[in-house]
């Protein structure tokens, strides 16, 4: 329990005997790297996506399920945390004593210090008077719940050490009075030596004639010197037994004391350890001030590491003390951090006020509107923390944006940079996520989408793209139809109800090809609409040309072919220019059959009806290149 | 039917002008083809037909493969000494007839684009580089000036 204890309070001591408290609440994790039990590898935690990475930083996460915090790629426990952000957060809540009662506590603890301090001067001995004071002083403290009876309990260990030295005091008195009834016994005994050697020596010798009760007499004295001689040594035995039992008793009542006064310090009950340390040395007068732990526990380790000292009473005194005037300090920055609108700080220091003088005056008096004002901020900076560990960093930002109005000095750059880097993360996988879709590779496709949704589970963009394949699965029948009618070159069908499949631009590779189909068969519309023209404002030579033309395109592109529309105004033109396209026709047929005369004169007769024959003009000249260049 | 034959046979037939007819229509073939009977084995050029020489002109090679064409020359497109000359037929401007010149013709005869000639022409079937047939093609035997 006690070992316990002391962990409980261990860091606390340390951190505050260095002016520093731990920031693993929040995310700067600097504190976090000062902690032990660095755990590099957290079987729980692999598979999942590696800590965030900000310009080469890592930013450490505190998970506050597990009292974790992520940094450097490691893990460090803090899990003493729970304990104080517990107390911090019930503090919070808490209102603050202020009563009648309260007040009087605080006022008699006062006095009692009071006390103590005019008395802790070299030479300045407390009577019994202002000791029984003190005595009654913290019974009384006693009566107020807050105070948790540790005033009587102190006052009780005062009273015990006081019974113990006063039972002292009466063996002492005893083996004193021991000593008086020895010395008369050695007089007496003395005495009846000197008696019969004087009488030895005048004749008295037993047997004596002349005085016959001589021999009698020498005989009593050497009874009464034997009687004499045991009564002292069994007197000397009392004396010794009565110095042991003065010695153990006061060995206990040294130990009982000190071992309170050491309660109180770990308790953070530092007003009262001051008081016990500070009495210890008017109650236990002889100048032993050392205390006597043993060596191998955690409350004698306390002490060294710290002085590396000998533990003392006085160390107690000493770290009461600074406790006392680290805690009060820390509350005059919290009123001042709370005065320039700086809640970061106020809301820093008082968690180190909280965690290390929770029962001091200064802290227990924290008005309540301040403690609002740190506790909304406190619980933004936690909403912060699982609003990141969660990944939703539009959260984050609003928090961020939040808590800029509250703490003029809340720096939200970095956590800004890290959450506008993971959004680009997520929507560039996101981005190419839908390349993969359009591209067909579903594989592809879904790792990285799964990676999208990792980085960032709330990524509005994931809604539309899911809203987007939903959409495009629902399009399946038309894409289908679509790809039917394209094998059957049924071009102008699908032109005729491009509005309706439009929708197989969701797919990239069907989006091509109806762009394709839909400008060529626009494209051959605005064609036949200008060759239209042409063949009316000159039936002659309109319709040759137009003839020419489609039979061009259609040497060149065998979509024409295909086109209905196309090869019906095709026919037409060739029905209009009948001649011409005689002429072509057996040209050609004639060229196939190697009479190239023939031939010749064919194509000159079809640029007669049309001069600008493209056709006409180079099959004169291929047949003219073939005639001229022969032998005969 | 019996009608017919019963009047058959009770009718006198006068088959006098009958004969006359027939004997008249022999006289005339038989004058007919005295008048246009031709020059037995003459060389003289035969007139060209262009529609049919323009469905299938090798066809004019075999048919005593002589012919005379006047027309104006339209163009002329040379190949070392052999020109290939485009000539419009009298009455029929718009067809041009492609003939082939090699070399110089017999008559000397400077063809000139936009002037009239009369052409004696012969259908010839040539070969290529490849060794390929080249078809109906009108070579110039000789021009003269018209």
């Amino acid at each position: 329990m006690k070992t316990l204890q002391y962990f409980s309070l261990l860091p606390l001591v340390l951190m505050t005997a260095t002016g520093q408290m731990p920031d693993s609440f929040d995310a700067s994790g600097r504190s976090a790297q000062t902690q032990n039990g660095v755990q590099n590898n957290d079987p729980m935690r692999i598979g999942e996506t590696p800590p965030p990475q900000v310009f080469g930083m890592e930013l450490p996460l505190l998970d506050p399920s597990s009292d974790t915090v992520s940094y450097g790629g490691a893990k460090f426990d803090v899990g003493n945390n729970a304990l104080v952000r517990e107390r911090f957060e019930k503090f919070l809540t808490q209102e603050p004593d202020d009563s009648e009662q309260a007040r009087l506590y605080r006022k008699q603890l006062q006095q009692i210090l009071d006390y103590t301090e005019r008395h802790s001067g070299s030479g300045s001995k407390i009577g019994s008077k202002t000791l029984v004071k003190i005595g009654m002083g913290l019974y009384k403290l006693s009566d107020y719940p807050a105070d948790g009876d540790q005033g009587g309990a102190l006052a009780s260990a005062i009273v015990s050490a006081l019974d113990a030295l006063r039972a002292n005091r009466r063996r002492d008195k005893a083996t004193a009075e021991l000593d008086a009834e020895i010395d008369q016994l050695i007089d007496k005994t003395n005495k009846l030596n000197n008696r019969n050697t004087s009488r030895g020596k005048g004749g008295g010798a037993a047997g004596d004639i002349k005085n016959p009760n001589t021999g009698n007499v020498g005989m009593n004295n050497t009874f009464l010197i034997a009687a004499n001689t045991t009564k002292i040594a069994e007197k000397k035995t009392q004396q010794g037994a009565n110095n042991a039992a003065s010695q153990a008793s006061l060995a206990v009542a040294r130990l009982n004391y000190q071992g309170l006064a050491v309660w109180f310090l770990l308790q953070r009950r530092y007003d009262h350890a001051v008081i016990g340390a500070r009495v210890y040395r008017h109650i236990f007068r002889d100048g032993d001030v050392t205390m006597n732990l043993d060596k191998d526990s955690d409350a004698y380790k306390l002490f060294t590491g710290i002085s590396g000292v000998p533990p003392s009473i006085n160390a107690v005194d000493t770290m009461a003390s600074n406790l006392r005037s680290e805690v009060d300090k820390s509350m005059d920055a919290v009123y001042g951090a709370l005065a320039q609108n700086k809640l970061g700080v106020a809301t820093n220091r008082l968690i180190a006020a909280v965690a290390v003088g929770d029962y001091m005056q200064s802290v227990v008096s924290f008005p309540a509107e301040h403690r609002k004002r740190i506790d909304a901020y406190w619980q933004l900076r936690k909403r912060a923390l699982t609003t990141l560990n969660a990944r939703d960093y539009d959260g984050v930002e609003a928090i961020a944006a939040e808590m800029k109005k509250m703490d003029v000095d809340f720096d939200d750059s970095t956590l800004l940079s890290y959450t506008s880097a993971r959004k680009r993360q997520s929507n560039f996988a996101l981005r190419s996520a839908r390349k993969a879709f359009e591209a067909g590779n579903d594989e592809e496709f879904r790792r990285l989408a799964t990676e999208a949704a990792v980085i960032w589970p709330r990524n509005p963009n994931l809604d539309k793209g899911e809203q987007e394949i939903a959409r495009v699965d629902a399009f399946e029948p038309v894409m289908e139809e679509f790809r039917r009618l394209l094998a059957r070159k049924e071009f102008r069908n699908i032109y005729n109800e491009r509005e309706r499949f439009q929708v197989v631009a969701a797919d990239n590779e069907l989006k091509k090809q109806y762009t394709e189909v839909v400008e060529f068969v626009g494209a051959t519309d605005i064609m036949l609409a200008s060759l239209k023209t042409g063949s009316e404002t000159d039936r002659t030579v309109g319709p040759c040309l137009a003839y020419e033309q489609m039979t061009l395109l259609m040497k060149k592109d065998e979509r024409y072919s295909a086109d209905k529309v196309f090869t019906d105004a095709y026919g037409q033109y060739a029905a209009q220019a009948h001649d011409f396209v005689q002429a072509l026709t057996r040209a050609e047929d004639c060229e196939k059959r190697a009479e190239y005369g023939s031939a010749l004169s064919c194509y000159f007769r079809a640029r007669c009806f049309f001069p600008k024959s493209t056709m006409a003009q180079d099959g004169i000249e291929r047949m003219t290149k073939i005639i001229i260049s022969a032998t005969y | 039917m019996a009608r017919s034959s019963r009047r058959g046979r009770n009718r006198k037939v006068n088959s006098m002008p009958i004969i006359i007819g027939v004997l008249g229509i022999l006289v005339v073939v038989l004058a007919g083809m005295l008048f246009f009977k031709p020059k037995a084995r003459s060389v003289e050029p035969e007139p060209f037909n262009i529609s049919r020489y323009r469905e299938d002109g090798s066809r004019f090679a075999s048919v005593g493969n002589r012919y005379v064409l006047e027309g104006k020359v339209e163009s002329i497109e040379t190949h070392g000494s052999n020109r290939m000359v485009a000539v419009s037929i009298r009455g029929n401007r718009n067809e041009l007839l492609p003939l082939l010149l090699l070399g110089t013709p017999p008559s000397g005869v400077n063809i000139t684009r936009g002037d009239k000639f009369i052409f004696d022409v012969s259908c010839r079937t040539g070969r290529d580089s490849a060794g390929n047939e080249v078809k109906g093609v009108l070579i110039v035997n000789d021009v003269k000036t018209k």
